[in-house]
């Protein structure tokens, strides 16, 4: 994972896995001082970042309804290169696939804090 | 006294704490270095207490009668990362480092959530504890 430094971030959690959601969103609110935008579906997000702009990073389920991580992770990618998605998963064997998609970084789920404290540290302190 | 009524009574402490600093109750000498000790011993408890728990598989040999559900393992594994972040925040505030909206906010959301979870999951009656602060 590239050490990188980002003020003032903007980060949006994806996951219809509401008690991972929220407590993502908590520990990441915390981390950053920033508040988190959270959606429950590929597609909300992809709409939001239509209207509003680029994110700074996004962190996505693989499987989410709506748009998959992956097709998500695509069009992220395709729209703003410089940018960091992270893809999650409780399946470890989607991570060599996360990887050669274009993920920035793989969290195995159900996510602990440490991992997310690794995650504000290499992407965004 | 087991280890669980001790890391009960600990955690429920550090509510109270964590509550009382939201409310701009000074933090003295005394109560910082408090706060600091119980932090520690809620974090590594919620840490052994969270590694127990082990991986959580959607098979069914936990789901037998009288075993924990997949979904109640679950919901008790984000319980104890939800109590470990808290034992961060509570540090935080100690040293005079949690400062801003919405890190406030952040520690006030984790507080509901592990209130609501001791409240509803754990069965825990006896929640005017939760009134002192």
């Amino acid at each position: 994972m590239s050490q990188v430094n980002i003020p003032n971030v903007k980060i949006a959690v994806i996951d219809d896995d509401l008690l991972a959601r929220d407590f993502i969103v908590t520990v990441l609110m915390y981390c950053v001082n920033r508040d988190v935008l959270s959606f429950d579906s590929g597609l909300a997000a992809w709409q939001y970042i239509k209207d509003h702009g680029s994110l700074d990073i996004i962190i996505s389920g693989i499987d989410v309804p709506g748009l998959s991580g992956f097709k998500l992770l695509s069009k992220f990618k395709k729209k703003y290169p410089e940018k960091k998605c992270i893809l999650m998963s409780a399946d470890p064997a989607h991570e060599p696939s996360a990887r050669d998609s274009g993920a920035d970084a793989f969290l195995a789920k159900p996510v602990s804090v440490n991992d997310l404290f690794k995650v504000v540290e290499t992407f965004v302190v | 006294m087991s280890s669980e009524d001790i890391f009960s009574s600990r955690l429920k402490l550090l509510i109270i704490m964590a509550k009382a600093f939201l409310k701009d109750c000074p933090i003295g000498k005394y109560r910082k270095q408090a706060i600091i000790e119980n932090s520690h011993f809620v974090f590594y408890q919620s840490l052994k207490l969270s590694s127990e728990i082990g991986p959580i598989k959607n098979d069914d040999s936990r789901t037998q009668p009288g075993r924990a559900s997949t979904g109640e393992l679950y919901e008790e594994y984000f319980f104890y990362q939800r109590t470990q972040l808290l034992a961060v925040m509570a540090k935080a505030l100690a040293e005079g480092r949690l400062k801003g909206k919405a890190r406030r906010k952040a520690l006030q959301d984790n507080l509901d959530r592990i209130c609501e979870t001791l409240t509803f999951n754990f069965h825990i009656k006896d929640v005017n504890f939760l009134k002192v602060a």
